[in-house]
């Protein structure tokens, strides 16, 4: 049923690979349909995680998620960053490679943030002109992410689901809707997080996160530190109404519990998919 | 007034998020009204139903510090044990200033903190914090190198008895040598272990050596005599060329000849060399 326009296979039901279930994950080889690896604790080491790396490549598909590739910046693109990730790829046979749409630094410096764009024409041209850049240094389609943010800049003209969804048609890449994110911004910032759900383009996207987030009452931050809220799962059940099955990932990066627990969360996101799916006929 | 570009909302919001003092500091400083002059931040950032744009930007300003700090306890946790939460942060604070990260990974982003610490004005013990810095710099490091197989019990016996003297041993990718002042090693230990730890005063090391077996990173006490024979061979000297030097160094009364063969089969026996060669055999 649907599928991406990009032929990118539905994984199922994956993971964040995480340092702290290495042991776990060698010795009991669980059965997790993919993981998601972060990039850039790869990029450049001849350690263990390389190591552990190669063993999971061999045995689970993987899929590559960055947070430095800075698509948004009036930065130049790194290109021997991309050369990198482009290697990594091939030696993990990456399904796909992600990152956000966000920048992370300028004149050189990177703060190791995803900060906003503003959403204008000029960002626009400028994002969508590196995403085409970057896909072909890649040679592979790219696929970006909705990051969750706490600022609105005043010179925007579009929302951001507008913004995200021309660029994605007009650089020709894929969409890793991050639906926790697309709750927290719409906390912070005001807006219909079904209407941004309903805005996107289902045949662009190739993967979901879910994640939990930590409320502070005036604002959330996107935490990644607990079990998602149920609106969120509402939210998510909603966008696969419109996309049918595509990969989904849950990310636990702080409070990490036990590898279990955090493959119980993704598990439910099965169940949803499948609830859905039953509805649907 | 007309709506900044794209380069200059960039370089302003950076110029506020790393700035070192408050939000506020941040939105005041000339590096952000550089960028947008006569600008207020509501010009550039709207607020939310609950925060004030510079409460927003707070966000971000808040959580750069954070990140940075735990950056850096995770490649210097003895360092940060020994100066405490608070002390670490404001070491964290002025490094990054001097040093922003500049690589699309946090993992080189304390490269430079052992020299920065050489030179801080406000530390305490700081020839300590420097050759331990300096230690988990190495352990670091020697983490994320190159893997190469160690010498083999057979590249070992394929070497003539009479060979030896001219023989040269290599290490192995990940080993880093240091020669250190202070008790920095067993200061990590005691980290690690029962969580009462205080440095050792007067007692001078000779060095560490940082190595990776099985992919797990080891330390080695070394003595001055030791220190100086590894340190020797490392920089590519045949065995009879180190051993002459710490012998002409310390004098046969020092380091004793069973000495040197117990150092060597630790050596070997740990994995630090990768190789053997011998002139004219490769």
């Amino acid at each position: 049923m649907r599928g991406n326009r990009f032929g990118l296979p539905d994984l199922g039901v994956g993971v964040g690979l995480r340092t702290v279930h290495f042991g776990h994950i060698l010795a009991r080889q669980p059965e997790v349909d993919w993981f998601e690896v972060l990039s850039e604790n790869f990029l450049d080491t001849g350690g263990r995680p390389l190591h552990v790396l190669d063993q999971v490549a061999e045995r689970y598909p993987v899929v590559l998620h960055g947070v430095s590739l800075s698509i948004g910046s009036v930065d130049p693109l790194d290109r021997d960053y991309l050369r990198k990730l482009k290697a990594l790829a091939r030696r993990t046979r990456a399904r796909w490679v992600s990152d956000h749409l966000c920048w992370t630094g300028v004149r050189g410096r990177n703060v190791h943030d995803l900060l906003p764009m503003p959403y204008t024409e000029e960002a626009l041209r400028h994002t969508t002109e590196r995403v085409r850049q970057a896909s072909d240094i890649l040679e592979r389609p790219l696929v970006l992410e909705n990051a969750s943010s706490y600022v609105e800049f005043a010179a925007s003209t579009m929302p951001e689901s507008e913004f995200l969804a021309r660029l994605a048609r007009d650089a020709d890449c894929g969409l890793l809707l991050d639906v926790n994110n697309v709750y927290v911004s719409a906390f912070n910032h005001g807006f219909d997080a079904g209407a941004y759900i309903d805005a996107m383009p289902a045949d662009r996207v190739v993967q979901y996160h879910l994640a939990g987030h930590t409320h502070h009452g005036t604002h959330i931050v996107d935490t990644h530190s607990d079990h998602a809220v149920p609106e969120v799962w509402q939210l998510y059940a909603r966008a696969c109404r419109r996309t049918g099955p595509v990969s989904t990932l849950y990310e636990w990066d702080e409070n990490i519990p036990a590898f279990d627990v955090m493959h119980a969360e993704a598990l439910k996101a099965r169940a949803y998919r499948t609830h859905v799916m039953a509805a649907a006929g | 007034m007309p709506r900044p570009a794209l380069d200059r909302v960039q370089r302003w919001m950076q110029a506020v998020i790393v700035h070192p003092g408050t939000v506020d500091d941040g939105l005041r400083s000339p590096a952000a009204a550089a960028e947008v002059p006569g600008a207020g931040v509501e010009d550039i950032v709207r607020p939310s139903a609950r925060l004030t744009a510079a409460q927003r930007v707070g966000i971000y300003h808040g959580m750069y510090l954070g990140r940075m700090v735990e950056a850096l306890e995770s490649d210097y946790p003895a360092l940060q044990r020994l100066l405490g939460a608070d002390g670490f942060a404001d070491l964290v604070r002025d490094y990054v200033q001097a040093h922003p990260s500049r690589s699309y990974t946090l993992n080189r982003l304390g490269d430079h903190l052992p020299e920065f610490i050489a030179t801080a004005p406000r530390l305490r013990r700081r020839g300590f914090c420097h050759d331990l810095a300096r230690l988990e710099r190495a352990m670091s490091h020697v983490f994320d190198e190159e893997e190469t197989p160690a010498l083999t019990p057979e590249a070992i016996a394929a070497v003539p008895a009479s060979a030896w003297e001219g023989a040269r041993l290599h290490p192995i990718a990940a080993f880093r040598l240091l020669a250190v002042r202070h008790p920095v090693n067993a200061y990590v230990d005691a980290t690690r272990g029962d969580g009462r730890s205080a440095p050792q005063r007067g007692q001078r090391q000779g060095g560490v050596a940082v190595y990776r077996r099985m992919y797990g990173v080891f330390r080695l006490d070394l003595s001055p005599p030791a220190h100086a024979l590894l340190e020797a061979l490392a920089a590519g000297a045949t065995i009879g060329e180190a051993v002459g030097r710490v012998l002409a160094r310390g004098g046969r009364a020092t380091v004793a000849a069973e000495d040197l063969f117990r150092w060597f089969r630790e050596w070997v026996a740990e994995g630090i060399f990768r190789a053997v060669t011998v002139e004219g055999r490769g």
